[in-house]
């Protein structure tokens, strides 16, 4: 290996040995030779230069990837030496063991290439392998940048220097907050469509996302409300003076003479670009009646995407369930049924294949199974001499079993039927005599009603409620059909109306006195008109 | 029996014997088993080597056969019932396989178009597979394998008709599930990684059992066997069994014949020739004997006539002759198509087929022939009764 590496080094080094350094990555074993790589970058931070073989050695032991043998990481050293990721020098230090002794000693440390290049490989991990994360710490600095403005708000004569830190500070917060959301959708929308990630990646992080999905949820429900509401409080023109302050100062730098025509126009663009942000860190948190705002959208975006997600996973466990390529198997299956010499042969293969089949048994009636519980030497003898299964002389003659035996034992149900019908029937009277109960002879007053059943009462209590319900406020009447469509209920307000008592069997209606008048609404037709409006 | 199976698992059992995919669709069935399958799961895999799978979506027990060499349960055109013919098999794989590759969603017509790719690729080189899928007749295969898809609930229909796609005049949309397709093949082996030539091969090869073989496995290999057989056939003849297989089952007869009633409510019929687990409640069997109607009335005549000489050969010309006398002996009660010319060879063909199938008659090259277990059934003397309804 060793050697095949060097030819490789040296083919690298040869087309242009400026990048000699990146040929680890086109090696067979590039993830040992990054890992390894990882603990130089690692004991540099920690401004230990030399590492001997041993100490890569107990470093990787603790970085979570599979075990490297001593021996290895000396070989993969030498590769890396031949490609100038890194130098050695002879370790002349005292050892305790023969064997160390004789072993080939060295210091290894990192070549200014081999770090250059090592830090190329991070941005470039950076950049592309960076899933959009959403901070929920942001949102918290955000709410205590608000609080702070809206105390220098208060001041008659805020600190300049204050107000600026305060607005620049939440500019920048909102700022990241923002383009990591963004980032944060598009990496989802990657997870959700599976691309560019592996299958394991993916079922790997996906109990992360969800779980961390719920959190960043739960921040932007709790701390987005929150933030929404200081905005809110926040009077609209106070800010902009604010910001037409810190404006004023901005444009000052740019255009120092306040006599220059420019310096106006400074002042005015700047304020105009604080009012910009304003805006978008308004939008972002509160909705307005027109549209959702941003948090919104990215609360209802993050809800649907865990299901998501979790479909994406019963897909790549669906896909795993096939141990073999299934479609290659079913091929395989289509080329041997093409093959099979018989129909009877491919039935066979088709069964053995797929599965699929009924278990298949015969029967026995009970009277032969009494029979032959009752006679145990049946048990054993050939099937000719045991007792035979009985086969209806009926089925035997005619092929059906419509005259056998007594007719069913169908179970008489004529007597609950009766019982049934009767207690349909005295509902049904029931809600009629109610109907009729509750119907008035023209308008009355609620104090003209008196005692009903209680059937009559439900349903007029029901009929007052719809009325009362459908009655617009301002409007001194209502009209309303109900239930069925078959009652209508007229309803009018009486000004400076009395308490009126209504008594019933279960209780005392009390309230203002109406007018009433409840029709049958077939018999009333006039009115038909009307009704849609009035309901 | 104190700490034996309850109902409701006994229940749970036959459901799966009966119908080894089960979709969450089919709720009522569905619900009767999914509390059970922890305990079934360990009763198959312990009595009979076979895995039962289950998710939200879908009960599967992989039924592999007792033995590979039952022709008697093709695959069968859900609306008609005919078995299948070679282009139909060919047509459901090559489906299967364009369905594995496709998205979530698939219209008949491109499914069509995927099957006919297929049909091409080298793996059916010299197979001798052409379809065009121009005619109707050519269509009506293809629709006749989608339709045993969507039974078995690979595909779900959301849109169209097939007749449609049939008459050209439109075309089906479907939703395939993935979770049903993963568990279609019962073999534990996946074909692809077979390389047999002939079909015995093939088909050993598919239920190729783990290949230790220490008593114990050769033990439980055999009561795997036995237990497969019992559970899933009809009859079970001595003859067929091998040296180690009978000597297995005549130690442990009464403890597989106990485990399997009290699993599933069947009882045991031992006999001389062999043992059929059979059951009381009429209902674990996709044929029925005896049954009503033309098919099950030609099946009981010539049964009997089949039982009267046992050790004769009975060439199908005979059969045929004597299904054309029943035709006109019984032609009252039977359906209008018996009396039409030739109905006799499909009539009697059908018939063996079921005799076959219950293990009850074999087929020969010449004939065929009684099985001893059709000797269990007898005309019961006719009942003469009193003053009662006749």
């Amino acid at each position: 290996m060793t050697v095949d590496n060097r030819k490789h080094a040296q083919s690298e080094s040869g087309t242009d040995s400026r990048f000699g350094v990146f040929a680890h990555l086109r090696s067979e074993h590039s993830d040992v030779y990054r890992r390894i790589m990882c603990v130089f970058v690692t004991a540099k931070e920690r401004f230990h230069v030399h590492l001997r073989p041993a100490d890569v050695y107990s470093e990787m032991l603790v970085d979570g990837g599979p075990v490297i043998e001593l021996d290895d990481i000396g070989q993969k050293l030498e590769s890396l030496e031949g490609w100038g990721n890194v130098r050695s020098d002879p370790d002349t230090s005292r050892v305790t063991a023969v064997e160390d002794f004789y072993r080939r000693r060295l210091l290894y440390q990192l070549t200014h290439a081999g770090d250059a290049a090592e830090r190329a490989l991070r941005t470039f991990d950076e950049a592309l392998g960076r899933r959009g994360a959403l901070q929920a710490v942001a949102l918290a600095d955000i709410e205590l940048g608000l609080r702070e403005l809206i105390a220098l708000a208060a001041d008659d004569h805020p600190d300049l220097g204050k107000l600026r830190n305060a607005l620049n500070g939440l500019t920048a917060r909102f700022t990241d907050l923002a383009e990591n959301a963004s980032a944060f959708m598009s990496s989802l929308q990657r997870s959700i469509d599976l691309q560019g990630a592996s299958e394991e990646a993916f079922v790997a992080y996906k109990d992360k996302l969800v779980e961390y999905l719920e959190r960043f949820i739960q921040d932007l429900v709790t701390v987005g409300a929150s933030i929404a509401g200081l905005i809110k409080d926040i009077d609209g023109e106070r800010i902009d003076h604010l910001l037409g302050m810190v404006a004023s100062e901005e444009a000052a730098d740019e255009a120092p003479d306040p006599d220059d025509p420019q310096a106006e126009l400074a002042r005015k663009n700047a304020h105009e670009r604080w009012r910009n942000r304003w805006y978008g860190l308004t939008s972002w948190f509160v909705s307005a009646d027109s549209r959702d705002s941003q948090a919104k959208l990215l609360r209802t975006r993050a809800l649907a995407a865990i299901p998501a997600l979790l479909d994406v996973v019963r897909e790549v466990n669906d896909r795993r369930a096939g141990r073999s390529d299934r479609s290659a198997d079913f091929l395989t299956l289509a080329r041997w049924f093409a093959l099979a010499p018989a129909d009877g042969d491919r039935h066979r293969l088709w069964h053995s294949a797929f599965g699929l089949g009924s278990a298949r048994h015969l029967t026995v009636d009970p009277d032969t199974l009494a029979r032959w519980d009752a006679d145990v030497a049946t048990v054993g003898t050939p099937w000719s001499e045991a007792q035979p299964v009985m086969v209806s002389p009926q089925l035997r003659k005619t092929g059906s079993y419509e005259r056998r035996g007594k007719p069913n034992q169908v179970t008489d149900r004529s007597e609950y039927k009766a019982m049934l019908a009767a207690s349909a029937a005295e509902e049904a009277e029931q809600t009629a005599r109610a109907r009729q109960a509750v119907l008035t002879s023209g308008p009355v007053y609620l104090s003209q009603i008196t005692e009903l059943e209680r059937p009559a009462f439900q349903l007029f209590l029901t009929l007052l409620g719809d009325a009362l319900a459908a009655r617009v406020p301002g409007q001194e009447s209502a009209e309303v059909t109900v239930g069925d469509g078959s009652l209508r209920i007229r309803l009018q307000a009486l000004p400076d109306a009395q308490i009126v008592e209504i008594p019933s069997t279960d209780g005392v209606l009390r309230g203002p006195d109406h007018i009433v008048e409840i029709v049958d609404a077939a018999a009333d037709p006039a009115r038909a008109g009307t009704e849609s409006g009035a309901a | 029996m104190t700490d034996g199976p309850s109902e409701q698992q006994q229940r749970a059992t036959r459901i799966l014997l009966k119908k080894p995919l089960l979709r969450a669709v089919e709720v009522d069935a569905f619900r009767a088993v999914r509390p059970h399958v922890p305990q079934l799961r360990t009763w198959f895999e312990l009595n009979t080597g076979w895995r039962l799978h289950a998710d939200s979506d879908v009960i599967r027990l992989l039924k592999e056969p007792s033995a590979p060499d039952d022709p008697t349960r093709p695959a069968v055109d859900p609306r008609s019932k005919a078995a299948f013919s070679r282009r139909r098999y060919i047509l459901f794989c090559l489906a299967l396989a364009a369905l594995e590759r496709a998205d979530a969603q698939i219209p008949l017509g491109r499914l069509a178009e995927q099957v006919m790719l297929l049909a091409h690729s080298p793996v059916l080189e010299g197979s001798g597979v052409e379809f065009t899928l121009a005619g109707r007749e050519q269509k009506a295969d293809l629709v006749a394998a989608v339709r045993l898809l969507l039974e078995l609930g690979v595909l779900t229909r959301v849109a169209g008709d097939e007749e449609d796609y049939l008459r050209d005049t439109g075309d089906v949309l479907y939703d395939i599930s993935r979770r049903v397709l993963s568990q279609l093949l019962a073999s534990r082996r996946g074909p692809s990684t077979i390389d047999a030539p002939t079909l015995d091969q093939q088909l050993a090869a598919l239920s190729a059992p783990d290949m230790f073989d220490s008593h114990d496995m050769r033990n439980r290999r055999i009561r795997h066997r036995l237990t497969r057989r019992l559970l899933d056939d009809p009859v079970l003849y001595f003859d067929e069994l091998d040296e180690h297989e009978a000597e297995y089952l005549r130690s442990q007869r009464s403890a597989i014949i106990r485990r399997i009633s009290e699993q599933t409510g069947l009882v045991g019929e031992i006999r001389g020739e062999g043992i059929a687990m059979v059951d009381p409640d009429d209902d674990l069997t996709d044929v029925k004997m005896p049954d009503t109607g033309t098919g099950g009335h030609v099946t009981l005549l010539l049964a009997e006539a089949l039982a009267a000489e046992p050790d004769r050969v009975h060439s199908m010309a005979e059969l045929h002759e004597r299904t054309r006398r029943l035709v006109q002996a019984h032609k009252g009660y039977w359906r209008k198509t018996a009396q039409e010319p030739g109905a006799e060879v499909a009539l009697a063909g059908t018939a063996v087929g079921r005799l076959e199938a219950l293990r009850l008659a074999e087929r020969r090259e010449d004939g065929v022939r009684a099985l001893p277990a059709l000797a269990r059934f007898a005309v019961a003397e006719p009942v003469v009764r009193g003053a009662g309804p006749s």
